[in-house]
């Protein structure tokens, strides 16, 4: 009997000390950034990011993957998306389900996708401006604290920033023919039909729904009034965009009987001569592109001089994330100077530009960093100054489902 | 001049089909090859090298194989008794049995991975390895029985009864004398349940819901407007293990050509 | 005896046939179950013929798609007939092992790799637009045909044609080999020529099975997803694809159009296969 009871004793013990942790590991206080360290330690962060460019994954996995495991015994686990609307559909179906933990910890996200996950009360809230890096972001800036018209509430954290630019090839055409504005582009595209396409705007395509939306805005002559959203504003103005859109159309690579779905689809036929215009986000222009063997090296990027639709994309938290320190450390290290200096650089291979103001670092070693790798940028890229001359912010986030609905209606299946 | 037409047409044959794999071999090592050069003139194992070690695809081809092979042990297990009954007995019900079991060649993937989501949405599964795996075994399943009942129809038991008459227990029965017999089927009917699993898309898209990535889901993204290089690169990890499955197997293929039809 | 009762037929049947049916019967019941509008995920649970009426409408894409897939079943598998009969009667004259182990290898060949080769092959600036304009035939990629991506499905026709004459080829072998020589041997004692035994010996006995394996080709094509879905363009779409999109549509609700879609190709492939099976049935 005695014996019994010994060994009910040993193993309960056992069970005890195998079945416990020490503390709950995932605990810890915002406010205390030792706390979330500790309990980031040994964590996995699932980064649900769009997965459509090689270089921007080996990019992630090299400079953040390796980063999080050296310094925080982090793992990462980059999750690519097609589009990011299939993590936000992800997050709430756990949610219609019940389901938390979660599996989403982090999301590259901005605009109408951050919009819906708020709506839908499906955030991490009150940390962005919380960690400790968030002190070299310039907050009070309506670009930043403002995403697509909806305040950013504390529930996202910037990444870096993009601006819409258009790609030509300086071996085909010089500068002086390059069109800049719409009304130039559609007349260039009817003197040289069939070589110019867009991107399809829709899920996967949205350079090419920004590229629309710059048409929308020369089409009704102000950026700023799109801010807001109104419904008899775009009932005003987008009869004039699809009129546009379809008087372009015969003049269109494939007389506009299909459109490359994505960036990838439309780089490759700018390369393969069979158009001669690109488009992309990258503060590098066509640097990234170059550096990867996607595009000759005579590629120039270039912009019109106005309606370049540029932003800030963000990272942001699932309220059902299941390991929400590791992702804060993650979000924190995404605006680490030494890391914001790297993802402007052509050869990494991300291309986008900073996310923080520059004035605000302190360390002179980061500093001189970020200054020469602004300087690096090389000659694929647009001028600074043209960027900044021809810059407007984005629309608020209604209107992009009402424009990529409408252009399969109205332009797409004419 | 019959014999020149003959082995001309061959050569063009045996052309198409190694075509693509050269096709492949070239774009993968290639860089800045534009329109309208004939050959790649600059030439890099990079993008091969970071496509093999990308952690996504290392994963989707670790887990293609883990659930093939899976699929094929199952497959093995579940149509082996079924197959025995088949080929040996006669017994009421066989023809409706011999069509229960050829409806899943009929119904498309389609149909069956858009209903089957909806039902491990429900019990759990979507998402899962073992969802896919299941998924899997419905296409697999009727091939691995009907190959094996074939090879069970020229089988004879008395072999069987030989061995059990002489003093072997029923299982060393079973291991020498059944499977001994039938293993050269067992083999075509094992890899060719793999390969019907390695090569599913739309299955594991659906019930995966894009948790569980194999190769053909990552080719298939890539394919429309990627790099070529990586394409090309994916194309080939793709078709390396049904070729040389193929090729080991190619002289058994031929006694069941009649009633294979192929689902890749 | 033990051993009857182990190997009893539905013992042995048991586990196989269950999860079969279990598995098939379930995805069908939920199919048509959300074709009638019971959609479990927005707790929509009033039937209805709502779906049924709008794929069906005179105006709903499901007409055009549904003529396109028709179309490209049709001249694929008419194709590859034609192309299989001539590649099985001549190679059934020679003793190929080599050609045997070569159609084998393209059977290897997944149907989705096959296509990604034709896509780097025949576009615009694919590898045969490149030596066109090497050889001067052509100077920028627009004067290439249109061959993949395009508007006639040609390319979706060129893949399954790629892939299917092996397989007919592989069954007809099977058939002209096991057949018995005597009858073309005794035709050729009477006089006839090779064009007479071809029209009036070799093609009657090949014909059962090249009909049943024509219809489980159609039928195949007909459904199969992959290979319009990359090479076919946005409109029009093939009848797979047309149904995948509305099943994964964002707006839940689209996904009963989906289901409707897919039971009506599941409904056509089984008949096909119906038809197919007694042929086949006929020939023994």
């Amino acid at each position: 009997m005695k014996k019994i009871i010994y060994l009910l004793i040993t193993l309960s013990l056992l069970l005890a000390a195998c079945g416990a942790p020490a503390q709950s590991p995932s605990e810890f206080d915002i406010n205390d950034w030792v706390s979330v360290l500790a309990a980031a330690k040994g964590q996995t962060v699932n980064w649900y990011i769009w997965g459509g460019s090689d270089s921007i994954n080996a990019y992630v996995d090299n400079f953040y993957g390796k980063a999080l495991k050296e310094r925080y015994d982090i793992t990462l686990n980059r999750v690519p998306l097609a589009d990011t609307v299939d993590a936000v559909n992800q997050v709430l179906s756990e949610k219609q389900a019940g389901t938390d933990p979660g599996s989403v910890d982090l999301i590259w996200i901005n605009g109408e996708n951050f919009f819906t996950l708020k709506q839908a009360d499906m955030l991490y809230k009150d940390w962005a401006q919380k960690i400790p890096n968030a002190k070299l972001v310039d907050w009070e800036n309506p670009a930043i604290n403002l995403d697509f018209g909806n305040p950013v509430d504390n529930q996202e954290s910037p990444w870096s920033s993009a601006q819409f630019q258009f790609i030509y090839d300086s071996a085909r055409m010089s500068e002086d023919e390059l069109p800049r504005s719409y009304a130039d582009l559609k007349e260039w595209a009817c003197a040289n039909p069939g070589r110019f396409t867009y991107i399809a705007p829709g899920p996967g395509g949205f350079l090419g729904t920004r590229f629309a939306k710059g048409a929308l805005y020369e089409v009704s002559g102000d950026a700023k009034q799109w801010l807001s959203f109104d419904q008899a504003l775009w009932d005003q103005h987008s009869p004039a965009l699809w009129d546009y859109f379809n008087e372009l159309k015969p003049c269109l690579w494939r007389e506009g009987e299909t459109y490359p779905k994505d960036e990838s689809e439309l780089v490759n036929l700018f390369a393969n001569n069979e158009v001669d215009f690109s488009m992309t986000n990258d503060i590098t222009g066509a640097g990234r592109w170059i550096a990867d063997g996607r595009m000759p090296e005579t590629a120039r990027a270039f912009v019109f001089d106005n309606y370049m639709i540029g932003d800030f994309n963000y990272v942001a938290i699932p309220l059902n994330a299941p390991n929400k320190a590791a992702a804060l450390v993650l979000a924190n290290l995404l605006l680490e100077p030494e890391f914001q200096a790297a993802q402007i650089l052509p050869e990494n291979g991300f291309g986008l530009g900073y996310a923080i103001d520059v004035t605000r670092v302190t360390d002179e070693a980061a500093l001189s960093a970020l200054e020469t790798a602004a300087s690096q940028l090389g000659d694929a890229a647009t001028p600074a100054s043209d960027l900044a001359k021809s810059l407007v912010g984005d629309s608020a986030a209604e209107y992009q489902g009402l424009l990529e609905q409408d252009w399969l209606t109205f332009v797409l299946q004419q | 001049m019959r014999t020149i037409l003959a082995y001309s047409l061959r050569f063009i044959l045996y052309l198409i089909l190694i075509a693509p794999i050269l096709l492949f071999i070239t774009y993968a090592f290639s860089t800045r090859w534009f329109f309208p050069q004939t050959f790649p003139v600059e030439w890099t194992a990079s993008t091969v090298q970071r496509a093999i070690q990308d952690s996504r695809t290392f994963s989707s081809i670790t887990q293609g194989l883990m659930i093939s092979m899976l699929v094929s042990i199952f497959s093995l297990l579940l149509g082996f008794p079924a197959a025995r009954v088949l080929g040996l007995r006669k017994f009421r019900g066989r023809q409706l049995i011999w069509l229960l079991f050829f409806l899943p060649t009929v119904v498309p993937p389609l149909a069956i991975g858009m209903g089957l989501n909806i039902l491990f949405l429900r019990i759990g599964l979507a998402g899962t390895v073992t969802g896919v795996v299941l998924a899997h075994i419905i296409p697999t399943l009727p091939y691995t029985i009907f190959t094996l009942s074939s090879a069970f129809a020229r089988y004879d038991e008395n072999y069987e009864f030989q061995a059990l008459a002489l003093g072997a227990s029923p299982l060393q029965s079973f291991l020498k004398v059944t499977l001994r017999m039938l293993l050269p089927s067992l083999v075509v009917a094992a890899l060719f349940a793999f390969l019907i699993s390695w090569s599913q898309y739309l299955l594991t898209l659906l019930i995966g819901g894009g948790q569980v990535i194999t190769l053909p889901i990552l080719l298939f993204a890539a394919a429309s407007g990627g790099n070529p290089a990586t394409i090309a690169t994916l194309s080939l990890l793709f078709i390396a293990p049904p070729v040389l499955v193929i090729v080991a197997t190619a002289r058994q293929l031929n006694q069941h050509g009649a009633g294979i039809r192929e689902q890749y | 005896m033990r051993d009857k009762f182990i190997y009893s037929p539905w013992i042995s049947l048991a586990p196989a046939l269950t999860i079969i049916m279990a598995l098939l019967g379930a995805s069908l019941f939920y199919a048509i179950a959300e074709s009638f509008g019971y959609i479990n995920a927005i707790n929509q649970t009033n039937a209805s013929f709502d779906a049924y009426r709008e794929t069906l409408a005179f105006n709903s894409e499901f007409w055009v798609s549904l003529g396109f897939s028709l179309w490209i079943s049709i001249a694929s598998t008419l194709i590859s007939s034609a192309i299989a009969l001539v590649l099985a009667v001549w190679l059934s004259e020679r003793r190929g092992n080599m050609d045997t182990l070569a159609l084998n290898w393209n059977l290897a060949f997944p149907h989705l790799v096959w296509s990604v080769a034709l896509l780097l092959f025949l576009s615009q600036s694919g590898l045969f637009a490149r030596w066109a304009a090497s050889l001067g035939f052509i100077t920028t990629p627009d004067q290439f045909p249109v061959l993949v991506r395009d508007r006639f499905g040609i390319g979706v026709i060129l893949s399954y044609v790629g892939k299917e004459v092996p397989f007919l080829t592989i069954i007809l072998l099977s058939v002209l080999r096991s057949q018995a020589v005597g009858y073309d041997v005794v035709a050729e004692n009477l006089g006839a020529s090779r064009w007479q035994r071809l029209r009036y010996v070799t093609i009657p006995q090949v014909l059962p099975a090249l009909l049943a394996g024509d219809l489980l080709v159609f039928g195949f094509i007909f459904s199969s997803y992959e290979v319009p879905a990359l090479l076919g363009i946005g409109y029009p779409r093939a009848l797979p694809v047309l149904a995948l999109r509305f099943f994964l549509d964002p707006d839940l609700r689209a996904r009963s159009e989906g289901m409707v879609i897919s039971l009506i190709i599941t409904l056509i492939v089984t008949l096909v296969a119906i038809i197919s099976l007694r042929i086949g049935e006929r020939r023994e």
